[in-house]
């Protein structure tokens, strides 16, 4: 298999010579700035392996995790523009700057090359829990504000987000109306709630499916834009209502440094349209739980609404000075 | 279920499984034994050869290079005084002497035979009673890892050498680096550039610590110490020596299946507290640190007694305990398989071939131990002043390549001198490990159940299970100061 992987790289190369020196002449390196093992590393090397066979050359993916993602983000917009060194963005490349002030990478200084999914985030609670409903729950939060606790990543992460808008959806203190419990990673945040350690959380999908096909894990409402394929009777935000949280959704895409040049832009072009219909790209996202979003918008204006949205919240919850 | 294990036996046993496992194995414990390169990054870079193989044959792959990785950590804390990995710094202490008196080979295969039985323990707890193992640990919230915490710190008593003082001070002195960068809250400390945000990595503060001073002193102190080449000579292992040491086995690997189960602990504590215990409890407590069997077996047992109980939250819950598993968490996704509840009733054959493969990973260990040590073993006979340029190329290089950062080795250098300093003052290093590896989850564990409690401390003693860690670390305190009264009498 990799015999035949190598030879296929060899031929295209024999063949991209024609073109001296074209992009790319050697591998590509993809930072995922997340550790190994998690959705976001997943993602990366699922492109990673999608990728490969469109463009001739093979990509690497480096984990280089830190400051929420921040630091692997930050390495790449530093790295030369030549397109041999790209990232794995998450809605935290959008998110980070839009909350914190000393954010060290802003929101647009990238080269942004393609979206790639769209991970829809879960409201769960424990199978023992009293609550049936986003109602019932919300309805509990109400009766004693601060008493309830929910598990997330960071009160400015995107799973402290979904809690906090359909929080202030309801006009109830996003900060202090359920307590903020902060682990790191989705299977300590999905232990968690299995434990009884917290009442409730809205966290990736990816992380919580296996416990909700089990039944220790009852869903209540999810963040995306429709229904999941998965859980055909779970209701989303947008259905109930929820304003804000129906636009909250968790997503990855593929950033570079500033000004990459045009033919690295247009090699890429090329390169997603095909990965936007590949089989094992299409299969490994359905396995994630994601939706692949190549190709659907312009990753650009997205990433902008986002920092936007994400701004106007960080601004009306009071994180921002 | 035996006949099921049988069946499962059968499809197990291809020549082709066991050439990868013991592939994996193999380089393994030589990865691990290289200071700098720990198993994390084994098995990370191991995964994407694992997207062509079959689903049970990648995590055994990877199974099998985590095995031998903390097999190989013993190695090089053996025969150079730096523990490949982390969870080997406790075998470092009683290890390196016995090298020095010239008994590296016996240091060796106690480390061997201990990580084999470890290892074997803690595959049977696996297969037999990973339900309730499981179960237990997702009792285990905040206040109890808080308390469970407290009681793995009270390891630093044992391990500060000469001087209890000395010991704290250098456990506080690990604490407060363990608070750099990040909080759980999202605010920075000691952020004195950009790149401290992130903290310091455990791998270039463990290497930093343990190796470059070694490397410091040779040249400080012209390597004044008269140095004859080690004689492996005495090598074996006496079945008297292997009956003394018998207990700390046995209890080091139950240690090891304990804490290697609840998700977020580790070989580390696992393998500190079990030292920790057996110093406390042996007849020869007095030569502990200067070259004692039991410590070895005591930490090497727990230490590989987490890699299969490790698995038991995974395979149970679906939950990864540490980064390693969260890589096989990851395997086994990309083909097709979703470990939790449901994996046992979706692919119980899998698993069973799962169980088995580790247990024959178990014998594979001891084989690719004993044929690997012949090689390393040479090692200690070659002269420091020759040595201590490969190691300090090794290392700088192992821990730049673990996240292709600068940084990192900035880290590993400054705290090479601070551990230096440390060792002009008497300062135990052991100590400070431990602190700095337990620090964040004491923190952060803390907050959380402070969080929870909303401010009420009466939750860190609220349930049968901190009861429980609190009387023990009690327990361990009020030995300790009846030692040391005792030995200020005298």
């Amino acid at each position: 298999m990799k015999l035949t992987f190598s030879l296929a790289a060899a031929t295209l190369l024999a063949a991209s010579t024609a073109y001296a020196q074209s992009y790319p002449s050697e591998p590509v390196t993809l930072v995922v700035p997340y550790g190994p093992g998690g959705a976001s590393d997943l993602a990366g090397r699922a492109l990673a392996e999608s990728a490969r066979e469109y463009l001739g050359q093979p990509v690497t993916v480096v984990n280089q995790a830190g400051a929420g993602g921040m630091t692997g983000a930050r390495d790449v917009t530093q790295a030369d523009p030549d397109g041999y060194t790209l990232l794995l963005a998450r809605v935290g490349m959008a998110l980070s700057p839009a909350v914190n002030e000393n954010s060290s990478v802003d929101w647009d200084e990238y080269t942004f090359i393609s979206p790639l999914e769209a991970t829809p985030m879960i409201l769960a609670v424990a199978d023992d829990s009293p609550y049936e409903s986003v109602e019932d729950l919300l309805e509990g939060i109400k009766n004693d504000p601060g008493a309830m606790s929910y598990a997330a990543s960071g009160a400015t992460a995107i799973d402290g987000f979904t809690v906090q808008s359909l929080l202030a959806d309801v006009e109830m203190d996003p900060l202090t109306a359920a307590t903020l419990i902060p682990y790191r990673g989705g299977g300590e945040l999905a232990t968690a709630l299995l434990g009884g350690h917290v009442d409730f959380l809205a966290i990736a999908a990816a992380s919580l499916m296996p416990h909700i096909e089990s039944g220790d894990m009852r869903p209540l409402m999810v963040f995306s834009p429709e229904r999941m394929e998965t859980l055909p009777e779970v209701p989303t935000a947008e259905e109930l209502g929820y304003e804000l949280a129906g636009q909250v959704i968790g997503w990855s895409a593929l950033y570079g440094p500033p000004d990459l040049p045009e033919d690295v832009m247009n090699t890429w072009a090329e390169v997603m349209e095909q990965v936007a219909e590949d089989e094992m790209w299409l299969s490994r996202a359905d396995d994630r739980g994601s939706i692949s979003t190549i190709g659907s918008v312009d990753m650009e204006t997205y990433a902008q609404e986002q920092y936007e949205f994400y701004r106007a919240l960080a601004e009306q919850f009071g994180y921002l000075e | 279920m035996l006949n099921d294990l049988l069946v499962a036996f059968q499809a197990v046993a291809t020549l082709e499984n066991f050439l990868i496992m013991a592939a994996g194995i193999w380089g393994g414990v030589i990865i691990g034994a290289i200071p700098g390169m720990t198993g994390t990054m084994a098995v990370t870079l191991a995964l994407p050869f694992t997207f062509y193989m079959q689903p049970i044959p990648s995590i055994l792959l990877l199974v099998a290079l985590y095995k031998g990785s903390t097999y190989g950590g013993s190695v090089s804390a053996i025969l150079i005084k730096t523990p490949g990995t982390a969870s080997a710094a406790c075998t470092t202490l009683d290890g390196y002497p016995l090298a020095q008196q010239g008994k590296a080979g016996k240091a060796l295969n106690m480390a061997l035979y201990s990580s084999c039985t470890g290892d074997f323990i803690s595959n049977l707890s696996l297969i037999f009673i990973a339900a309730p193992l499981a179960l237990l640990a997702l009792r285990i919230g905040p206040p109890e890892y808080f308390m469970l915490m407290i009681f793995a710190l009270t390891t630093v008593a044992g391990v500060s050498g000469r001087s209890l003082l000395l010991g704290l001070v250098s456990a506080c002195l690990g604490l407060l680096l363990a608070t750099v960068g990040e909080d759980m809250y999202g605010s920075f400390r000691f952020d004195l550039t950009m790149d401290m945000q992130s903290g310091l990595a455990v791998a270039p503060v463990l290497i930093g610590l343990f190796a470059i001073p070694e490397l410091l002193k040779i040249i400080v102190f012209r390597n004044n110490q008269s140095h004859k080449p080690m004689q492996l000579g005495d090598n074996h292992v006496t079945r008297d020596e292997l009956r003394r040491s018998l207990k700390a086995m046995l209890k080091g690997s139950m240690i090891g299946v304990v804490m290697g189960a609840i998700p977020g602990i580790g070989p580390s504590a696992a393998a500190f507290s079990s030292y920790g215990e057996a110093q406390r409890s042996s007849k020869n407590r007095e030569n502990f640190g200067k070259g004692e069997l039991e410590g070895i077996a005591a930490s090497e047992s727990a230490n590989n007694g987490c890699c299969g109980s490790t698995m038991i939250p995974l395979l149970a819950l679906g939950v990864p305990g540490d980064v390693i598993t969260g890589v096989m968490l990851g395997a086994f996704m990309i083909h097709g398989m979703t470990p939790g509840p449901m994996l046992f009733e979706n692919n119980l054959n899998e698993v069973y071939m799962l169980f088995i493969g580790m247990l024959f990973s178990s014998v594979l260990l001891f084989g690719a131990g004993k044929a690997t040590m012949r090689f390393f073993s040479h090692i200690s006979r070659i002269p420091p002043g020759l040595m201590a340029p490969i190691v300090l190329a090794l290392c700088v290089f192992g821990i730049f390549s673990i996240s292709n950062s600068m940084y990192d080795v900035i880290v590993l250098l400054a705290m090479g001198i601070f551990g230096f300093f440390m060792f002009l003052f008497a300062i135990p290093a052991a100590p400070f490990l431990i602190a700095f590896i337990l620090g964040p989850m004491l923190e952060e564990n803390l907050r959380r159940a402070l969080a929870l409690s909303r401010g009420d401390p009466s939750i860190l003693v609220s349930s049968p299970i901190t009861w429980l860690f609190a009387s023990l670390a009690i327990f361990v305190v009020v030995v300790t100061i009846r030692q040391q009264l005792k030995k200020a009498k005298a």
